[in-house]
C-alpha cells in the first residue's frame, strides 16, 4: 500500500471507531464537550504515533510470548508521560478528562495497530498507519463533541452559537445529550450514514428473516 | 379461514379499534390542544413510517397510529419543534431501525416518550383524567376476547398492584392503566413465554410500587419508566423461563 493510503484508509474506509466499533468507551464518555473531546483526540494520537514508532523499533527483539506484555508496558508509559503533560499544562482539562487518560493504555485502537501492524512494518509504515488510525478516532470524537456540546448547551468550545432560553434566546437545549446514551444514539446514527454511503461497509446480518411461503389456499 | 384473516393488519386494526375509547375520552377532556397534539403525533409519524415503507416497499401499516395516540397523551407538554424531534426519535430509533413494527424491543411511543423526558427534564407531565382509566378497561377486554392482549402480563401486573395496594386500586392511577394495557402488554414487545410474560407483567408492578414509594414525580412518568425498563427487560426474562424449563426437563429426563 502507497504511504497516502495507509494514512487515508482509516480515515473513512477503514475507521476504527465507525467500522470496527472499536474505543467507543472513551469516544462516549469524553464527548459531552468539543474542547474534552479534541484534547483526547490529540492525547490518544499522540500515544498511538509514539508506541507504533517505538513497538516497531523493537519488532525484531520482542520475544513472541511476551509482545503483549512489552507493549502495554510501552503504551501504558507513553500514557503516564501524556497525562502527567496535562496535568502540568492544562490542569482543569485534565481533571475533566480524569482517568480516561490514563485509560488509553487499554483502548482497543491503540494495542490493535501496534499489535496487527506496527510488529510486521518498519517505524515509518507504522507511524503513518498509527497517526491515520488516530486521525479517524479523532474525526469521530470530534464529530460526537460538536454535536453533543452544540445541541447539548447551544455552545461551540465555549462560544455561543445558539441562543438558549436562559440567556434569553430560542433554542431549548436538549439536556439527553450531556448523558452518555445520546453518543450511542449519535454513533449509532453516524455508522448508519456511512454504511448507507459505503454499502461495503454492512456486516452480514446474523439474525434476518427467512421468507415464509404464504399458506395455500 | 381464520387464520386466513391474521395477519400483521388484522391485530394492528384491532388495536387502532381498542384505541378509539381511550381516544374518544381523551380527546373530550383536552379539546382542541389534544387534538392537534395527537393531529401533529400521528402527521410525523405516519411521514416516518410512509418513508421508511416505501423505501423498503413495504406494505404501509396502521400499527403507527396507536403509537401516536399513547405519545400525544403520555409525553411531556414541550414546544412542537422539540415534540416533532421526540416523535421522529422515537420512531426511526425505537422501531424503523429494527425493521418496522413487530421487530422491534420497544414501542417507538415508550422511546419518544422517554426521549422527551430526559431531553427536557423541566417540562410539564400530562395528569390524566380518572375517566381515561375507566376507558382503558374496554379496550382491555377488547384486546383480550381477540387475543391479541398477553393476559399473563395483565394478570401478573394487576396481582403485585393490588397486592402491594393492600387490596386496593390506589396504586393503578390511569397513566399506570393506560401504560399497562397499551405499552406493557403490547404483543410486539412483550414476553412470549408463559412464565416470562407473568415475571414481565410482575417486573412493570414491582417497578410501579417501587417509584409511587420513592418518586416524587407525575403518575405519567412513573407509568412510562416502568414500561421502559419491563420491556427493556422481556427477552431477558423469556431467556430465563426458557433456561428454568430446560434445566427442568433434563432433571426429569436426564
Amino acid at each position: 500500500m502507497s504511504p497516502w493510503s495507509t494514512l487515508t484508509d482509516p480515515i473513512l474506509r477503514q475507521n476504527p471507531v465507525t467500522l470496527q466499533i472499536l474505543g467507543i468507551c472513551s469516544a462516549l464518555a469524553v464527548t459531552t464537550t468539543l474542547a474534552a473531546a479534541a484534547t483526547m483526540a490529540a492525547a490518544l494520537t499522540v500515544v498511538i504515533v509514539c508506541a507504533a514508532g517505538i513497538i516497531s523499533l523493537l519488532r525484531n527483539h520482542l520475544p513472541s510470548s511476551i509482545r503483549l506484555i512489552m507493549q502495554i508496558i510501552i503504551v501504558a508509559s507513553l500514557v503516564i508521560v501524556v497525562d502527567q503533560l496535562l496535568q502540568a499544562y492544562f490542569y482543569e482539562m485534565s481533571q475533566r478528562l480524569s482517568v480516561f487518560v490514563s485509560l488509553i493504555a487499554t483502548n482497543c485502537v491503540v494495542l490493535g495497530r501496534t499489535e496487527s501492524f506496527a510488529l510486521h512494518n518498519r517505524p515509518l509504515p507504522a507511524m503513518v498507519d498509527a497517526l491515520g488510525n488516530g486521525l479517524g478516532y479523532s474525526l469521530v470524537l470530534v464529530i460526537l463533541g460538536s454535536l453533543r456540546e452544540l445541541f447539548g448547551r447551544g455552545t461551540l468550545l465555549d462560544v455561543e452559537v445558539l441562543r438558549t432560553v436562559e440567556q434569553g434566546g430560542w433554542f431549548e437545549p436538549l439536556n439527553l445529550m450531556l448523558l452518555a446514551p445520546s453518543a450511542f444514539f449519535l454513533l449509532g446514527g453516524l455508522v448508519w450514514a456511512i454504511r448507507s454511503w459505503r454499502p461495503e461497509q454492512v456486516e452480514t446480518s446474523e439474525f434476518g428473516l427467512t421468507r415464509v411461503k404464504e399458506p395455500g389456499p | 379461514m381464520m387464520r386466513g384473516i391474521w395477519n400483521r393488519e388484522t391485530v394492528a386494526l384491532i388495536l387502532l379499534a381498542a384505541a378509539l375509547p381511550v381516544a374518544a375520552t381523551w380527546l373530550w377532556e383536552e379539546g382542541v390542544t389534544g387534538g392537534s397534539r395527537l393531529l401533529l403525533a400521528v402527521i410525523v409519524g405516519g411521514l416516518w413510517q410512509g418513508l421508511f415503507t416505501a423505501l423498503r416497499a413495504q406494505p404501509p401499516s396502521a400499527a403507527g397510529a396507536v403509537s401516536a395516540l399513547i405519545i400525544a397523551m403520555l409525553a411531556p407538554q414541550v414546544g412542537p419543534l422539540q415534540f416533532v424531534l421526540g416523535i421522529s426519535f422515537g420512531f426511526v430509533f425505537g422501531e424503523l431501525v429494527f425493521g418496522g413494527w413487530g421487530r422491534s424491543v420497544l414501542s417507538p411511543a415508550v422511546v419518544a416518550i422517554m426521549f422527551l423526558g430526559f431531553g427536557f427534564p423541566s417540562a410539564a407531565w400530562p395528569v390524566l383524567a380518572i375517566q381515561i382509566g375507566w376507558a382503558t378497561i374496554p379496550a382491555a377486554l377488547l384486546l383480550l376476547a381477540f387475543g391479541v392482549l398477553p393476559w399473563r402480563v395483565l394478570a401478573g401486573a394487576l396481582v403485585v398492584l393490588v397486592l402491594a395496594g393492600g387490596f386496593s386500586l390506589d396504586l393503578l392511577t390511569s397513566a399506570v392503566a393506560l401504560a399497562l394495557v397499551f405499552l406493557v402488554c403490547d404483543p410486539a414487545t412483550a414476553a412470549s413465554t408463559s412464565l416470562g410474560r407473568w415475571l414481565h407483567g410482575a417486573l412493570f408492578g414491582s417497578l410501579i410500587v417501587l417509584f409511587a414509594a420513592s418518586w416524587d414525580t407525575a403518575s405519567a412518568q412513573i407509568a412510562v419508566s416502568a414500561a421502559l425498563l419491563a420491556s427493556l427487560s422481556a427477552p431477558l426474562l423469556d431467556e430465563i423461563a426458557i433456561a428454568l424449563w430446560r434445566a427442568v426437563r433434563r432433571h426429569r429426563h436426564g
